[in-house]
């Protein structure tokens, strides 16, 4: 039963009903598209909630605008309650998180080009695929229903920490954190799925000459995100499925009264937690890899080390996960241990820094919107990687811990990271998924607003944070000692507003071209990837035939060829190098 | 870095990788995902066990031993059906595949019942999930591994079905064996449940 | 595709094996040993039973290496996760 004979016969004409074709798809192409609207509606939910955030922290006890709208149990006289203030931030965490980074990324990308890069139809087992996107919607569906229950939605943080919310006497919130509950599982469930769909797919469908050393950055990214999602969401899945019961059926796993223990809550959390945070930049650096190299018209410096980095990013990321706990009474020596262990992360971060770097070096840049993205997330990557060394050393970590350092760090690597190498790459793929340009000056105008207005917002947080102002707060005007900041508080809504609008643009571009854009041709940014031979959008089947791969993945400039770059399915010329390459090379 | 000494295929067959079929590598790779969710709830158990000193009755005093342990023999036995069911397929003995799989069936669905009488009773004496940790352990581990029996029992009845309908003919082995993998998995977990949970 | 040819092993033979081990299991807990021992007897006792379900049954013994390193994975981190957790419960 594999999908090659299958499929590969599909690729010449396909008759399929509307619904089977756009709807309950299982051509990964489509479940990739489906992802990317999916993700991009949570991530303006995740941002409005951060509007709320903002507006209470700059300007705290005032009426929100619209904020009237809101029923006086969630915001009494359009003022958001403190209780409604901890639902926002718990749920910005939550859709940011799980609803928008993790499906942009890893629902939107592996799914759209990992059968594409490799040269395969279409994924291992193409129904669970199908499963695995549509297990979203109700998903999705249960925490948005959650914001909407009485007693509000869960407001313990993303994190969620045992026994707050565990016992619904202490939090006030109750069939909202249950939700929650039951909706992270079921999403775990989806990102399982489709995880053991990437892993399978790229261990054995891969074209004849695609080896594991010519695969792109961005697929071996993907495969070892999977990897990780495999190993970690379970524990995710254990751990809130225990707390679920401790909630409803009076168990006492985290509930200290009958002998339960809250901190292993956070040592269960924090195991996934830790591996989590690399599966929402893993395959943020795959993708800026391969589009860096694009863009510098230059092979990736370093293949190998960077293959190894990311392996070692993945492995380590396993036992570093109680930096996330050093305030929490744990055992020292202990402590210790991910101490030294977690600043051992950051070499292999920092390898793979300089081998960006080192590509640019000498390279014919082209500053188009999906390199400027990329350079974007290298260089916040850079400033988030750099505040977590700070972070990893525990004496400083005990006065930094639960600030706005933190809050800084996590918002340079995720959105600053993360979130530039998804524009990056939705810019690049754009033409490819949907046959049509993005605006490439309204692109620009997006990136450089979107660029100024998100250090004006997250840079001053490093400085709230080592000024003592703690995470969560409701109104930071309350202590004396953080009174001086509250301009700096100011300072970050307005920009934050600022950031929001920008976003405009991105949605005008997007939208629009789908509709006006130009019409896209196979090979626009004239890369080497399996996916810029097939047609702009590809046929179901992706491939006439399946490819055979002779070159790794960043054959740019290669001295002696007639372009700038080679396809990995150009045939050798007969004679060997130096040939002009005319057959094999030109993609007209 | 790059070859530029092309390579077509000597060392990239055209299903690489493991060099196992696919439906067989993505169960194992589901079945990894398996064992870290119970590592979850079992590793919970060994921690709030013997990590917190926190009291724990014995809990032979609590279960019932001896129709525990012939129910795990009902399910090692299911799980030799199941791997004498993947030996006939592999020899094309389609009567042999029936007899095999639907002992099977038999074995699980028997398991599942006496589990789900074994609560019963246990309930009725009084020890419930909120029966103190132990309570709350027992029937969250016991309780997932029934609910995977489950899932285990009806895929192995639509299993049966399709090879009934001689789906499973001319060596045609595969969804057998995949079925088979899980269905021997469970009772894996099974048996390091029943030690930690029941005898230590 | 399969990787090797390899004549079935005695699956009956297996079945005997697990039987037994299971009868000397509950044995043991009802002929009252130093708890130490009890407790590595058993332990001992489970991974055996549970290596001969996954070699034999599962036919792990008979798949290529790579296969093995795959499943292989997740077990040094489910050790890792209980004693670090168990360690930071126990106090320095």
């Amino acid at each position: 039963m594999t999908a090659h004979a299958g499929a590969v016969a599909h690729a010449a004409h396909d008759d399929r009903p509307f619904i089977r074709k756009y709807v309950f798809s299982t051509d990964h192409k489509v479940i990739g598209i489906q992802f990317l609207f999916l993700s991009l509606f949570f991530l303006l939910v995740g941002g409005l909630l951060a509007m709320g955030i903002r507006w209470q922290l700059g300007f705290p006890g005032q009426p929100m605008p619209l904020g009237g709208w809101l029923p006086s149990s969630v915001a009494p006289g359009g003022v958001v309650a403190p209780k409604t203030y901890n639902s926002l931030v718990t749920m910005h965490g939550t859709f940011m998180i799980f609803f928008a980074v993790m499906p942009l990324l890893v629902g939107v990308f592996a799914n759209y080009l990992i059968p594409l890069k490799i040269g395969a139809p279409d994924m291992a087992f193409p129904r669970l695929n199908m499963w695995s996107f549509w297990l979203m919607i109700p998903s999705g569906g249960l925490m948005l229903a959650s914001l909407l229950v009485l007693g509000g939605s869960s407001a313990a943080g993303w994190t969620v920490y045992a026994p707050l919310s565990a016992m619904p006497d202490y939090s006030g919130v109750h069939l909202g954190q249950q939700l929650w509950c039951v909706s992270i599982v079921i999403f775990g469930l989806s990102s399982l799925l489709g995880s053991v769909n990437y892993i399978t797919t790229v261990v054995n469908l891969r074209a004849p000459g695609m080896t594991w050393f010519r695969l792109p950055l961005s697929v071996w990214a993907l495969f070892i995100t999977a990897v990780l999602a495999i190993l970690a969401v379970p524990i995710l899945a254990g751990a809130v499925i225990m707390l679920l019961f401790d909630q409803t059926i009076g168990t006492h796993f985290f509930a200290p009264d009958a002998g339960g223990q809250p901190l292993m809550w956070q040592h269960l959390f924090w195991f996934f937690g830790h591996p989590e945070v690399y599966i929402l930049i893993l395959p943020a650096m795959g993708i800026a890899s391969d589009i860096i190299a694009n863009g510098a018209r230059k092979p990736i410096f370093g293949y190998h080390s960077m293959v190894y980095a990311m392996i070692g990013i993945a492995f380590l990321g396993f036992i570093v996960w109680g930096h996330h706990m050093f305030q929490s009474g744990m055992n020292p020596t202990l402590a210790s241990s991910f101490m030294v262990s977690t600043i051992v992360i950051a070499v292999p971060s920092a390898i793979k820094v300089f081998n960006w770097l080192g590509t640019l070096w000498r390279g014919s840049i082209h500053f188009t919107t999906p390199m400027l993205n990329a350079l974007a997330f290298v260089s916040m990557f850079i400033i988030g990687g750099l505040s977590g060394i700070f972070m990893a050393s525990t004496p400083v970590d005990m006065y930094i811990h639960g600030t706005y350092f933190i809050v800084a760090h996590i918002h340079y690597v995720l959105f600053g990271g993360s979130l530039f190498a998804v524009f990056a790459g939705i810019y690049f793929w754009y033409p490819k998924m949907f046959g049509r340009q993005m605006s490439e000056r309204w692109g620009k105008v997006h990136f450089v607003l979107t660029f100024v207005f998100y250090n004006l917002t997250f840079f001053p947080m490093h400085i709230l944070g080592v000024g003592g102002e703690m995470r969560r707060i409701y109104d930071p005007t309350v202590y004396d000692f953080l009174r001086p900041l509250q301009p700096i508080n100011v300072f970050i809504t307005v920009n934050a507003f600022l950031l929001g609008l920008s976003q405009l643009v991105f949605a005008v571009n997007f939208i629009g071209s789908l509709f006006k854009g130009e019409k896209a041709e196979r090979n626009p940014w004239h890369d080497t990837g399996l996916e810029w031979t097939a047609p702009s959008p590809p046929p179901h089947g992706n491939f006439p035939e399946t490819p055979t791969v002779y070159h790794g993945p960043y054959e740019f400039s290669v001295p002696g060829m007639a372009e700038d770059f080679v396809p990995v399915n150009t045939p050798p010329a007969a004679g060997g190098a130096g040939a002009a390459g005319a057959a094999g090379g030109r993609h007209g | 870095m790059t070859a530029h000494a092309p390579a077509v295929g000597h060392d990239a067959p055209p299903q690489g990788g493991v060099g196992v079929y696919t439906q067989k590598v993505g169960m194992w790779v589901f079945l990894v995902s398996e064992v870290m969710f119970f590592t979850a709830l079992i590793g919970s158990y060994i921690i709030l066990r013997w990590g917190t000193g926190a009291p724990w009755p014995e809990p032979r005093t609590v279960l019932a031993i001896p129709i525990t342990a012939l129910n795990t023999f009902i399910l090692i036995c299911s799980s030799v059906s199941m791997v004498k069911a993947y030996a006939a397929a592999t020899k094309d003995d389609q009567a042999g595949l029936k007899k095999w799989l639907l002992l099977t069936v038999l074995g699980g669905a028997t398991f599942v019942s006496v589990q789900a009488y074994e609560y019963h009773h246990l309930i009725e004496k009084g020890f419930l999930p909120s029966s103190g940790l132990f309570g709350s352990a027992f029937y969250t581990m016991t309780g997932f591994h029934g609910f995977h029996v489950t899932c285990g029992v009806i895929s192995m009845i639509w299993v049966t079905i399709r090879a009934f309908r001689g789906k499973y003919a001319g060596g045609n082995y595969r969804g057998v064996e995949t079925i088979g993998l899980y269905w021997h998995f469970v009772d894996l977990v099974w048996i390091i449940l029943f030690t930690i949970v029941y005898l230590i | 595709m399969e990787a090797t040819e390899h004549r079935a092993p005695n699956y009956v033979a297996i079945w005997g094996m697990l039987a037994i081990l299971t009868v000397v299991e509950v044995a043991i807990v009802y002929f009252r040993l130093p708890r130490r021992l009890m407790v590595l007897s058993l332990v001992f006792l489970a991974l055996w039973k549970a290596l001969l379900v996954a070699l034999y049954f599962m036919h792990l013994k008979f798949e290529p290496r790579r296969l093995l390193y795959i499943v292989l994975a997740p077990l040094p981190l489910a050790v890792i996760l209980v004693f670090a957790v168990i360690h930071g419960f126990r106090g320095p």
